[in-house]
This record gives C-alpha cells, structure tokens and sequence, in this order.
C-alpha cells in the first residue's frame, strides 16, 4: 500500500477542535469546484483549472453555516442550504443569487436536483422532503416517512425513484409519480445519532442499476433498483464506519470515506479496494473529477485538497464510458420528466393538498408547465428566462434576466432553436400584482405600496418583518409608528385614512390574513384583521371609508373602515390587480387564457362603491405581448394603466369608453432608463427613473419622482410640429372630459361654474396652440390643414386672431377663407339657437322671438324699414317669416314685448356691423349677387335669432 | 501711493462672500406641499413632495432648517468627481479646474445643514478641503511668478479665492504699473486711467460671470 500525502489547503475556518460537515462539489464540466461548511456562512466557488492561484468566489447570502450544496445537472444552477432553515438558488458559475427557493423551520443538511433540474430535493432535521419546483418555488410535494433527520438524498438518474436516508440509518425509497415508499431498508445504515458533522449518504450507480449505502459492518452495502434487495458489498480496509461515498462518473469505481480518517478506492466489479490514502481529519465529502482522474476531498476541519491519478493507469479511467451515456440519458429523463411532473401536479391537484404550497398562485398549470418544462430542457438558458417572467414568485432577479432578454432579443441575438420554440409555447396568463411594489428581496427593505401620498416599506429580519410606513408629505399627514409583522405581509395599500395589508397563505397553519389599520381614530385599537380558512387574499384595495380585498376564490370582498364586512361580490375571473381612490374601486380580471401571440386577455370594471353601481366595465388595452405593470387613477380621477412596454394609457369616455395611449417610453429619449409609475395627472407623468437594468427603485436612497410630459405616440408629421400637435391633442382630451364633468354636474344639479371657468381656460390655451399650429402649417404651405384648425377654433375672438394671423402672413385668399368658416359658425350658432329652443334653460326665448315677430305692424315694419335700407330684398323674405310666425303665437301682451324687441333690434345692429367689419377687410367677394342674398338670409335668420346671439356672443 | 485703494473697500469678508453665495440655484426634494414663492429673483416652487425642485441656497436652507425638504447635492459634489479634480489639480501647476464660482461657500454651508444628504460626507469634506487647499497654494505661487506686467488672466478661480487675493494683486499690478512706467509723464493721466481699468478688470472677471 502507498502512503502518499495528499497536501490540503484551507478553504473555511472551523473554529476550535469541532468537526463540521463541510461540501464540495465539481460542475459538469470541471471548471469550478465549490466548497461549503456548516461552520461558515460563505460559500466558495473555486477555479477547477488553478485553484490556487485565483481567488474563490465568495457567495455570503446565508446567515449560518452551509449543510448542503447541490449543482443541477447541466451545472446551471447552484442550490445551497443552510442552518439557518434556508435552500437558496444561485446562478451558477457567476454566483448571482437567485431566490429563496424555499425555507424550513429546521436545519437543512442535503439538497439534490433531478437529472433534468427541474426539481429540487431538500431535507433536514425537519419532518419530510420537500420536492420543490425550481422554476417558481413552489412545492410539490412533501415527502413524510422518515423518523429521523434526513441526510441522504439522491435522485435515481432517470428520474422516478427518489432514495433517501436518514440518520437512524433507514433508506426510503420513493416513486416520484405518486410519492408512495416503494421498499423501506430498516436500520441498513450506521445510526449517526445527532452528530451533524457525520452525514448518512447514499448514492445511485450512474447507471442506475445499484443503490449503495453504507453498511453497519464498515462496509458499502448494494441494493438493488426496483426490490431493494442486497446485491453485495464492498468490505475492506476500513476500520469504521463509512460516512462518505461517491460513484466515479462511469461508475466502475467507488470511492468511500471512513470515520477511521482514510480514503478508500474499490473497483466495483472486481468488488476490490484498489488504493487509499490516510488523512489527518476525517473526509467528510468526495467528489469525482468528472472528466479526469482525480478526486476532490475535503476534510471536517475545511480543507481541501485534490488526488490527482488516483486509479492506476493499468485501469479504465474512471472517465471513460460516461460521453455516450451522459447525453441518451438526458433524453429519457426530458421524456420520463415530464409525465412525472404531470402526473404530480395532477395528483397533488385532486387532492386539493394543502402540501402544495400556495405561492404557487396558479390553478391551471398542468399543461403549462410541462411546456415550460420541455424549453427548460432544451434550452441554452433562454428559454427559462423567458417563460419565467410570469411566473407566480416574483423575485427581483427574474425580473431583471427578463430585461436583459428582452434587451438581447432587442439585438437580435435570439437563437434561432428558440425562436422555434417561442412559436409552440403557450404563454401564461399574467399573475396578480399589487400596483407600486417592488419584488420582495432576502435582507432588503422592498416596497409593499407605493404611489403619490406615501409608500409602505417592510424588511425581513430573524423570521419576522418590520414594516414602515411614511408619507411624502411629512407636514400634514400624521406619523405612523413602524410595526412588527409576524404574519409575513407581501400585499399593502395606503390612502390618507388607513392603511390595509395581506399576506398569502403558506400552508395550512398560516392562513391568509388580511388587516387593516386606521391613521386616525377616535376610538383606540381600531386595527383589525380577518382570517381567510381556505382561500387567499390575492389583492387588497382601499379608499375612502372603504377596503376591499380579492381573494382566490374570486371573490371580491368589501369591508367598512370599521371592519364591517359590507360586501361580497363573485368576480367572473381571477383578479389581476385592484385600485382605489376615494369612492372608486378598479378591478382587473383575467377573461381568459392568455392568446397563443401572447397577448393577456382582461378586463376592468370600475365599482363605486358607496352609490354601489359599476361605473364602466371594460376590456384592458395592452401592448402586444407585454403585461399590466401599473393600474391607477390620474390626480383627475381617470382610470391608467402601465404595461411593461412602457405605454400608459387613460381611459377617456371619447368613443364610447376608450384607452388613450398618452405616453410612450420608447418614444422618449432616454433608453438607458426604465420608468416605475407612480402616478399622473393631464399634463405630466410621474415616475421613479430606474437604470437600465433594474426595473424597480430601491428604497434606499430615497427615491425621488421624475415628471415626464405626457406625449401620445404620434407618427411623424411632415408638419414638423409635433409637440404642438401633442399639446392640441392632449388639450383636446382633457377639455373633452372637463366637458363631460360639467355636463355630468349639471344634470346632477351641481354648481359648475368653477368647472366652467376651468373649461374656458382650457378653450383659450387651446386656442392658443391652434393658431401657433396654423402658423406652421402656413409656413409650410399646408392651408387645408390649416383652415382645418381654423373651425376646430372654439373663441370667436381668436378667430379673428386667427384672421388677422393669415393676413399679415399676406395669404389673402386663406383670409377670404378663414373669414368665410366665420360666418359659417356664426350661421350655424344662430341656426342652432332656433332649431334647438328645447336648448335653451326655458321657452322665454322662444316666445320672445314669436312675440317680437307678431307685433303690430307699426314696429315691425320700422324694423324692417331700417334693415331693408342696408340690404334691399330683405322685407320680402323677413315678411314671409313674419307672416309664419305670426300665426303660431298669438295674444302676447304689447308693453312688454315691445321694450325688448328694440333690445334685440339693437342687438341686431350691432350684429349686422360686426359682420360688415368682418367682411371688409376681405376682397369683394361680398359685393356679388351670390353673396349678398346669402348675406340677408344670413341677417333674416340673425334678426329672428337675437336674443340668445346675444347671450352667446 | 496715489493709485492704491482703500483695502476694506475691494475686500468680502468670508461672511460676506458667503451671503452672495446663498443666491445660488441647488436641487431639493421637497415634503411639503407649498404653493410657488414669488421673489423678485423669480418664481420657486411650486413645491411638490418627492419631486426635486431648484430653490437659492438661502431659501433651502430655512427650508432644512424646518426639516421641510432634504438637499441633492449638486453634481460635482460627488467622491468621483472631487477625486479627479483634485488630481487634474496637482497635476498641472498652472490652471485651474472647471468648479463653480462659489464652491466653497455652497460645500460649507451644505456641510453645515445637510449632512445627512451628502452620501460620504466626511469624504467629500476632505475633498473639498484637499482641493481648495491645493488650489490656493497654487494661486499663490502663481502669483509670486508673474511679473512686470500690469494684468493676470487667471481662468475658473473661485470667488473665495478671488477675494483672498485680491488686495495684494491689485496693489502688486499697480506697483508694477508705477515702476514700469516711470518715463510716461506726459501721457500719464489718459494711460493710467486705462491701465487702471484692466487692471481692475481682470481678475474680477469670474465675479461677473455669474
């Protein structure tokens, strides 16, 4: 027997003469290496190629020492678990941390992943073994049987056995389809008792075929697959127990680990140790080379080291034979895989578990997931990335390798398999999201609520939350104290009176809560809360003297401020998102499925909730293929939206209800940003500018608002005026609805005049813009646009203007024009004034003209008299009006009549002299025979028409 | 010393200096909600929380005073920044960098009322101190090299350091002036006038700027 000495470098400290079970693991392709302890919180990524030369990567995200690594096997994902209860998911090799997959309420001492990463099993002194989705966390089942701590794990290399071991020394051995125990070993392994520097391990033969354990008589004990019956062992040198095994990649060699502080090699067949190598320390892990003939060791104390050659040259290299099985495998487990993973959700579905984890928002996953799943395996990482976005655990980091795909598709980078695969896949229907929080992130303070008044903040720290609320306006609003959160808030909203959270439920102990907290209150200890037995609350809301939660039974459930519960209304879809604002409460619905070109199908209703009426009811506009990121009110009160393509939109009642596109992102300038809403209001966005890659603020520093201009998605005019044509529009949309408000308010019996005035305001700034627009129209010579603008003028002042605009541009003839559009509108507002009388607040107009019209003939005629001396052939076609007019109103009292009469006459006058001021400046036009019979039509309906002209003008 | 001005008239005190700088424009992030302040400078506000807005330093100060807004600190008051300003000036012995006209009296008077707004305060200080400190030795021996002449261009020297030489330049060049010309006596009332007037010009200069 050699004694060669195998010279170990540290890798981790361990303090004092304790043993700690440390890790080490080799990627796929034998670039890196990591080593873990359970005495060090830090992980190490080493280079595989000059360990000693490059410094590890040091990956701290755990708070106690690491018990358990395990690399998935394509060697994409890193999984570690720890004391501190927690299995995190790293990207491997850069070591970005991903997600807590999932946490326990005791240590973690193994991890394993499925041949295709899909799964992921963990253990530890807890009772059972999660089976965890990697995609978005959730568990798929728990696997119960054990009696003590788990520290065995491995998955059978095509995927539906699962063989455990615990520290008594008991293998389980499960079939993953139904997750029933499919032989148990009683007592077949040592009893490590608790020491939790010695790990019980078993390992599969890569080829499937052989389980080995180790044995109670210092040996490696081989089970067969399917029975579990013992096929033989391996028996030596060693002196004690084996705590350490591991199966060379072509699974002709074994190496075992003793507690007796050696390393033994076997041959497999030949049954037969072939080498070994004495060490100071106990090795606690191995780990093969897996394309070379070398062994990496680590020992309790944490330090490592690597046998070089350690199978003869005589022998097969333990390399050779594992290329031509390694691919073939793959395949069967991706076809294996998937039925697997079916049949466990279908299973866990029917029995409505309460094992299956909650976070997985999602009752309808089956299919899906299963294409998810078959992109996963074919990916070159792209996939994943892409089909994850919506997935139900909204981690920060996927969201922001969504934006970098997004950004490498925007390159067109994508790879041509993929873009295949895109076509095929079936896209997700968007999960829910509360508007203005920012994913949750493990020892970050992340934003449960944001938005213009204030925003909730909450941090994570030693299993409970803390959870701070401030407002932006520190003067006026009152102070809320922080609070401790022991049930886990992920949901928040806030308004001016109260503020109202909710947590998911996470299992069956922790049951959905949701609770309120009023700002100021007459009474004390007006906090309440509501439990949830079965049903989750997905999404709060809240508003004035109201808090509203949607739950995923969808139902919507309305509360008093009191915590009265006023309301339950069945929603036809699973809710999206939820907003208040003051009396209105906006739900988005799913409607259906998500389309095949991945679009999200939606739908919103608008509740109010005091009156109890659903205000609008419609679709959700979207960009193709992005998703709802915000939904809100504007400072006015009109519903928006934000998708993540950067398109916020308001919803006007222009077209019978309709989305406005009123900004852009990619229409802005600065592409290196991103733009989280915060709010609106007509004229300005407000938003937290983001760079680039991040998609959400962070809380500290404080983040400040950016106000961007709104700016519709014009196409390029050859005007080269678009911000005017912007400003035109936007003043259009908003006098639009300041209109409707107005008209609203009045059938309503409101006072209108502050809303009045407003409007008129608006009409003149309008009007402004318009004749700066017609001067650039003029400039580029586009008169029929501009005499467009002209009638879109609402003042007739700036009509004028707008004339006088024109001819001192000496375009005479657009003069001509402009002044007949003028006339035309001054026509038509006196036509309108006889053909709608109904318009007018009463009849007295009416009978004012009839009357005036049916006077005694003396004054009338006077009338007529003055008139037909500017325009000749006026009393014939005024006589035959009159005669008309006389007849149907008759018996009006004279005296009275008669005075306003020679108002309206007089009124009258002026009229005709506006007109002739008007028309003067204008070319002779007017002078031709056509013209001036058009002229006293147009003063015989002016005559007739006088008393509201005269109101009007 | 006919030419020589009375010293207390073209000399600020610090106090002084500072007052002027209180006019300049910095960003602060309101948390209140106040209706625009019209002064005779011009319109401030109007003052929306969370939304950064520019206010005279004077006016933010009251307002941090009240606790009623948080600073952003300008631009250039940044470690990054600070750090290659102060190496472009020990590199080059003769000019100066680029750095507001009071830079000084605003970084004093942020590290007086808005410690908790400058990330690396204390950085920052010993930055600020390191380069005007650099600065003005420079300014100094500058000043020691030029020679018979009766003006100086000196470009991007900031208000304080202006004030702390301005005496002894002013004196300087008009000394020099006096001896360089002691011929010019037929001339001298029309050529002093000028001369005098560049002179006085010159280093003044950056004051206007502003």
């Amino acid at each position: 027997m050699k004694s060669r000495s195998l010279k170990l470098r540290e890798a981790h400290k361990v303090g004092g003469s304790a043993a700690s079970f440390c890790s080490i693991l080799w990627d796929h392709k034998a670039e890196h290496f990591v080593t873990s302890s359970s005495s060090d919180p830090s992980i190490s990524v080493h280079d595989g190629l000059s360990p000693s030369t490059l410094p590890p990567t040091i990956l701290r995200h755990h708070q106690d020492g690491v018990t358990a690594l395990a690399l998935s096997h394509d060697s994409s994902f890193l999984a570690s678990g720890s004391i501190d209860h927690c299995v995190k998911l790293y990207k491997f090799p850069s070591g970005e941390f991903q997600t807590n997959i999932t946490r326990f309420t005791l240590p973690i001492r193994v991890l394993a992943f499925n041949g295709s990463g899909s799964l992921l099993a963990a253990a530890g002194d807890d009772e059972g073994i999660k089976l965890i989705n990697t995609f978005d966390g959730s568990i798929v089942r728990v696997l119960k049987g054990h009696k003590g701590p788990v520290t065995g794990l491995d998955f059978h290399p095509n995927g539906e056995l699962l063989a455990s071991l615990d520290s008594t020394g008991t293998v389980l051995c499960w079939e993953l389809q139904n997750g029933i125990v499919s032989y148990t070993l009683k007592g077949v392994g040592p009893d490590t008792g608790f020491n939790t520097s010695i790990v019980n391990i078993l390992r599969w033969s890569p080829d499937g075929r052989t389980l080995a354990v180790p044995g109670l008589r210092n040996d490696v004990v081989m089970y067969d697959r399917f029975t579990g019956e013992k096929l033989f062992a391996l028996r030596g040198d060693h002196l004690e127990s084996i705590c350490y095994l591991t199966w060379a990649p072509n699974g002709k060699y074994i190496a075992t680990s003793g507690l007796d502080k050696q390393v033994l090699l076997w041959d497999v067949e030949k049954k037969q140790d072939i080498d070994r190598q004495k060490f100071e320390e106990r090795i606690c892990c191995m780990a093969w080379k897996p394309n070379g003939n070398a062994l990496s060791v680590i020992d309790v104390k944490g330090k490592y080291g690597i046998w070089e050659s350690l199978v003869p040259s005589s022998m097969i290299s333990p390399t050779v034979g594992i290329p031509d099985i390694q691919p073939k495998k793959r395949n069967e487990i991706l076809d294996f895989d998937e039925e697997i993973e079916e049949e466990l959700y279908g299973a866990s579905e029917s029995l409505n578990d309460a094992l299956v984890d909650s976070d997985d928002g999602e009752s309808y996953h089956t299919s899906r997931k299963r294409l998810r799943k078959k992109t996963f395996i074919d990916d070159d990482g792209d996939a994943y990335e892409e089909l994850n976005d919506g997935s139900s655990l909204p981690s920060a980091s996927e969201y922001r390798k969504k934006t970098l795909r997004a950004h490498k598709e925007k390159h067109g980078a994508g790879s041509g398999a993929f873009k295949s695969f895109a076509a095929t896949i079936k896209y997700k229907m968007q999960s829910p999201f509360q508007s203005g929080a920012t994913p949750m992130e493990p020892g970050k303070r992340t934003f449960l609520c944001y938005n213009m008044l204030g925003c909730i903040t909450t941090i994570e720290h030693e299993g409970n939350s803390r959870i701070e609320t401030d407002f932006h306006d520190t003067g006026r609003s009152p102070r809320v104290s922080s609070m401790i959160d022991i049930y886990g808030f992920t949901m928040a909203s806030i308004n001016e009176s109260g503020c109202v959270f909710a947590n998911p439920c996470k299992g069956e102990k922790n049951m959905s809560v949701l609770m309120y907290r009023p700002f100021r209150s007459w009474a004390s200890n007006s906090e309440w809360t509501m439990r949830f037995e079965g049903e989750e609350v997905k999404v709060v809301a809240t508003g004035s003297d109201w808090v509203a939660a949607v739950t995923s039974l969808n139902l919507l459930r309305i509360f008093s401020e009191g915590g009265l519960q006023k309301h339950i209304i069945s929603l036809d879809g699973p809710v999206v998102t939820a907003i208040g604002c003051k009396d209105q409460l906006a739900v988005v619905t799913h409607v259906s499925d998500c389309l095949p070109s991945n679009e999200q199908v939606m739908e919103f209703r608008l509740f109010n909730i005091p009156r109890m009426t659903q205000e609008l009811k419609g679709r959700v506009a979207l960009t193709p293929g992005s998703r709802l990121t915000w939904l809100g009110f504007s400072e006015e009160g009109s519903l928006s939206s934000y998708d993540s393509e950067g398109v916020l939109r308001v919803f006007t009642s222009q077209y019978g209800g309709s989305w406005i596109p009123v900004f852009s992102t990619s229409k802005e300038k600065k592409q290196e940003e991103n733009y989280w809403v915060v709010g609106l209001n007509t004229t300005s966005l407000y938003c937290i500018a983001c760079k680039h890659p991040e998609i959400f603020p962070q809380v500290t520093p404080k983040p400040i608002l950016t106000i961007l201009d709104l700016a519709l998605p014009l196409a390029s005019s050859d005007l080269g005026a678009a911000s005017l044509e912007n400003e035109l529009m936007l003043k259009q949309l908003r006098l639009y609805e300041t209109q409707r408000i107005v008209d609203d308010m009045a059938l309503a019996g409101v006072d209108t005049t502050a809303l009045e005035d407003e409007a008129f305001d608006l009409e003149v700034s309008q009007d402004k813009c318009i004749l700066r627009l017609i001067s650039s129209c003029c400039s580029s010579d586009s008169f029929v646009r501009a005499s467009e603008l002209m009638k879109l003028l609402t003042l007739e002042k700036s009509m004028r203007a707008a004339i006088t605009l024109v001819t001192k541009l000496k375009l005479p003839f657009l003069a001509e024009k402009f002044s007949s559009i003028l006339e035309e509108r001054l026509l038509k507002e006196a036509n309108e004034a006889i053909t709608n009388p109904s318009q007018n607040p009463s009849g007295e107009v009416v009978t004012r003209v009839q009357s005036m019209v049916q006077n005694p003939p003396a004054s009338i005629q006077t009338s007529a008299n003055t008139e037909a001396f500017l325009k000749s052939s006026a009393t014939k076609l005024s006589s035959t009006t009159l005669e008309k007019k006389a007849k149907v109103s008759e018996g009006l009292k004279l005296g009275k009549e008669q005075t306003k009469k020679d108002e309206t006459e007089d009124a009258t006058k002026k009229e005709i002299k506006k007109l002739n001021l008007i028309k003067n400046p204008v070319n002779n036009v007017n002078k031709e025979g056509k013209g001036l019979r058009k002229e006293v039509n147009q003063e015989e309906v002016r005559r007739s028409s006088n008393p509201f002209l005269k109101s009007t003008v | 010393m006919a030419g020589q001005t009375d010293p207390h008239i073209s000399l600020f005190s610090p106090q002084e200096v500072e007052f002027m700088a209180e006019d300049e424009l910095v960003k602060i992030v309101p948390n209140m909600n106040m209706d625009p302040l019209n002064f005779i400078s011009g319109d401030f506000g109007r003052f929306v929380p969370q939304i950064p807005t520019e206010v005279p330093l004077w006016l933010a100060v009251a307002l941090k005073r009240r606790g009623k807004c948080t600073f952003r600190p300008p631009e250039w008051m940044t470690v990054d920044n600070l750090t290659q300003i102060l190496e472009a000036e020990r590199e080059s012995q003769s000019t100066f960098q680029a750095l507001p006209f009071s830079y000084v009296e605003i970084a004093r008077l942020l590290f007086d009322h808005a410690r908790d707004d400058i990330p690396d305060m204390y950085m920052v200080r010993s930055l600020v101190e390191d380069i005007r400190d650099v600065r003005l030795h420079k300014l100094e021996t500058n000043l020691g090299s030029f020679q018979g002449t009766s003006a100086v261009k000196i470009s991007n020297v900031s208000a304080m350091e202006v004030n702390l030489v301005r005496p002894f330049v002013r004196r300087a060049l008009e000394a020099f002036y006096k001896h360089d010309k002691p011929e010019a006596d037929v001339d001298r009332d029309t050529r002093s006038s000028r001369q005098q007037r560049e002179a006085n010009n010159e280093p003044r200069r950056p004051l206007r700027q502003r």
